[in-house]
């Protein structure tokens, strides 16, 4: 099919959407800046004045991070077992996607019924006398990671095995040929060439983490707020904006900060492994 | 054959993957240095004998031993084998040096001793400078040579090559093949290699083991495989040949006569283990047919159909009695080649030819 003289309209959705996005994100830093007293920094020095403030910027950075490493030894694992799975995989694929059926806010509650001081796994340990009293797992940091862990791993998965599946069998079947055994085949051969998913994985679910809103409201306590229930506090509770605007950027740039050199280190690894498809 | 020559055994293993016997009973004694090739069409069972050897498939039944000890049991990284697999399987993270290293770090051997040994194996594949490349910066022919030495530096007691030149084009190919069997004697190296091009099996072998079905068929030298075939497939699918059915006539001390319906007349044919009367197909390779002349021992009227031009000799293709037949006659020069529709006369020596059962299809 020939377009014709009609071919410039295509793209225009498409600039639609970057515009919009553009605009929003330029309203989002201005606001930021422009303070009563005209443009400053003002806001950000309010924020950086506040301890409550920086525990909870301390906090998301440090869920966040735990949520990733955990996600990650989990999902690892099982990237490898589907990679290497000589049934079919495509029903492991849904059942590793099948939770994502639900909405988190159901599989959210799901956790609360389970961790909770009555809740089923309090109960369980307790029965098997492993415990006295019932553990806290709900509503501090402990419930945050779980929850969030079950609801980004699928993430952590898909990109580590996307990697595995184009990893050719015959390399770790090289190794051994050569005398390595399975643990150093692992650390020679496999680990190293996965790398490029395991970041991109480590990437996606830290960024997706310090964003998170959903989860930490439900499973975190009042007191263990992170950046992004802060700023659901500022614009849905106490309807301010510019304050709202202010932690988005400050969550934004330090998610940048990690994200940025890892980037940088994936393309170098990539780069090292050119030709392994 | 005394049993210190053989290297490698391997006796009536049968494999099954599902309902298919991949392997079906073959037992092959591999002998210390010797190139044997494993021939055979796609899925006769040979790349499986390999990874059986390598010990990333496991027989049914049946035992492998190298050096009289079995090697059931023995996981693929303690079993003295090499391998060159076809796709080559280089560690893309590596440099060329790291990956011919990669055996001898895995043995945590001393770092000079490693240095020493890769120089020599690139000197070895004629790759001398080349350690700190990466492996996608090299040709087809280059990588190939890093897999060869990345396999050798281990000193394998086996080399297992699963058709390491098959992507390659036909005059590299070559190339290479040669200098596979230059590295094969200079090292003394016993390599087993698995190929589906009768050509490269029949330049590069001291044996050659033809399979068909599972089953090993042959195993001989290159030119007793292809001058003395033993079964009709052997006979068909190593080189060209014209296949005649018929009756053994008669079977005397080194000559028997098949008598052949399509030509209508009793033809010569080596003595063999058949007797009269038991149907039989005789081979006759193209270029042991000539033309006969007026002191032939016996002859059988033709027309020449069609004159194909191959280089060295003009394949043509003659009509004998109800069948066609194909015939090379070398072509030289001054004489014209012979002209369809001309009328020949053909024969060939009892001894060129070879003697088959029928087989039971």
């Amino acid at each position: 099919m020939r377009l014709g003289r009609w071919a410039w309209l295509l793209p225009l959705p498409l600039l639609a959407v970057l515009g919009l996005f553009l605009f929003g994100l330029g309203e989002l830093v201005w606001s930021s800046f422009a303070g009563p007293e005209g443009f400053g920094l003002d806001r950000y020095r309010q924020f950086f004045a506040r301890p409550d403030y920086i525990d909870v910027l301390f906090r998301t950075l440090w869920v966040a991070a735990l949520t990733t490493v955990v996600s990650l030894f989990i999902s690892y694992p099982v990237a490898y077992f589907v990679a290497r799975y000589r049934g079919r995989k495509d029903w492991l694929l849904v059942l590793i996607m099948l939770p994502w059926l639900v909405s988190v806010v159901v599989r959210t509650y799901g956790w609360i019924v389970i961790l909770g001081n009555r809740g089923l796994l309090n109960e369980f340990l307790g029965w098997l006398g492993v415990i006295d009293a019932p553990v806290r797992m709900l509503f501090n940091t402990t419930g945050v990671v779980i929850g969030l862990v079950h609801v980004f791993c699928p993430f952590m998965i898909l990109a580590i095995l996307a990697v595995f599946l184009q990893l050719e069998r015959q390399l770790e079947e090289a190794s051994m040929s050569l005398g390595a055994g399975p643990v150093e085949t692992f650390w020679r051969v496999v680990l190293p060439l996965s790398l490029p998913g395991v970041i991109s994985g480590v990437m996606l679910v830290y960024l997706m983490s310090t964003g998170a809103i959903i989860t930490p409201l439900l499973l975190g306590g009042l007191r263990d707020r992170m950046l992004g229930t802060q700023i659901y506090q500022e614009m849905f509770q106490l309807f301010d904006f510019p304050k709202a605007a202010t932690i988005a950027v400050i969550l934004t740039v330090t998610a940048f900060v990690v994200v940025l050199p890892l980037q940088w280190l994936e393309r170098r690894v990539s780069r090292n492994l050119k030709g392994a498809a | 054959m005394s049993q210190t020559d053989t290297l490698l055994a391997i006796d009536r293993v049968v494999k099954t993957f599902g309902s298919h016997r991949a392997v079906d009973g073959v037992s092959l004694d591999v002998r210390r240095g010797e190139f044997l090739t494993l021939l055979g069409p796609s899925g006769c069972g040979k790349t499986t004998i390999l990874r059986m050897v390598a010990g990333f498939e496991h027989p049914d039944s049946g035992t492998i031993a190298i050096e009289g000890r079995p090697i059931q049991g023995v996981p693929p990284y303690r079993r003295p084998i090499g391998l060159v697999f076809q796709n080559l399987a280089l560690f893309p993270h590596l440099t060329v040096g790291e990956n011919i290293a990669f055996g001898l770090r895995v043995r945590r051997r001393p770092q000079e001793e490693i240095a020493r040994s890769v120089d020599e194996a690139l000197a070895l594949v004629e790759l001398s400078g080349y350690g700190e490349r990466r492996v996608h910066e090299l040709s087809g022919g280059q990588r190939q040579r890093v897999a060869l030495a990345r396999a050798l530096i281990i000193r394998p007691a086996v080399m297992l090559l699963d058709e390491p030149l098959g992507a390659l084009d036909l005059k590299l190919r070559r190339q290479l093949q040669l200098e596979l069997k230059q590295i094969q004697q200079r090292t003394g190296t016993t390599f087993i290699f698995v190929t589906h091009d009768q050509e490269e099996a029949i330049t590069m072998s001291d044996r050659i083991a033809v399979m068909n079905g599972g089953r090993v068929e042959q195993v001989d030298t290159a030119d007793r495989v292809y001058n003395r075939p033993s079964t009709e497939f052997v006979a068909t699918f190593v080189g060209d040949t014209n296949l005649l059915s018929g009756r053994v006539a008669q079977a005397g001390d080194g000559e028997a006569r098949v008598s052949v319906p399509a030509l209508g007349r009793d033809v010569p044919a080596p003595a063999g283990s058949l007797r009269a009367g038991d149907p039989a197909r005789l081979s006759i390779r193209p270029e042991n047919i000539r033309i006969a002349g007026p002191d032939a021992a016996w002859r059988v009227e033709a027309i020449v159909r069609d004159v194909v031009y191959a280089g060295a000799a003009h394949r043509y293709t003659v009509e004998a009695g109800d069948m066609r037949l194909l015939v090379a006659a070398p072509a030289n020069p001054g004489t014209a080649p012979l002209a369809p529709g001309q009328r020949i006369a053909i024969t060939w020596a009892g001894a060129d030819a070879a003697l088959l059962a029928a087989s039971a299809a």
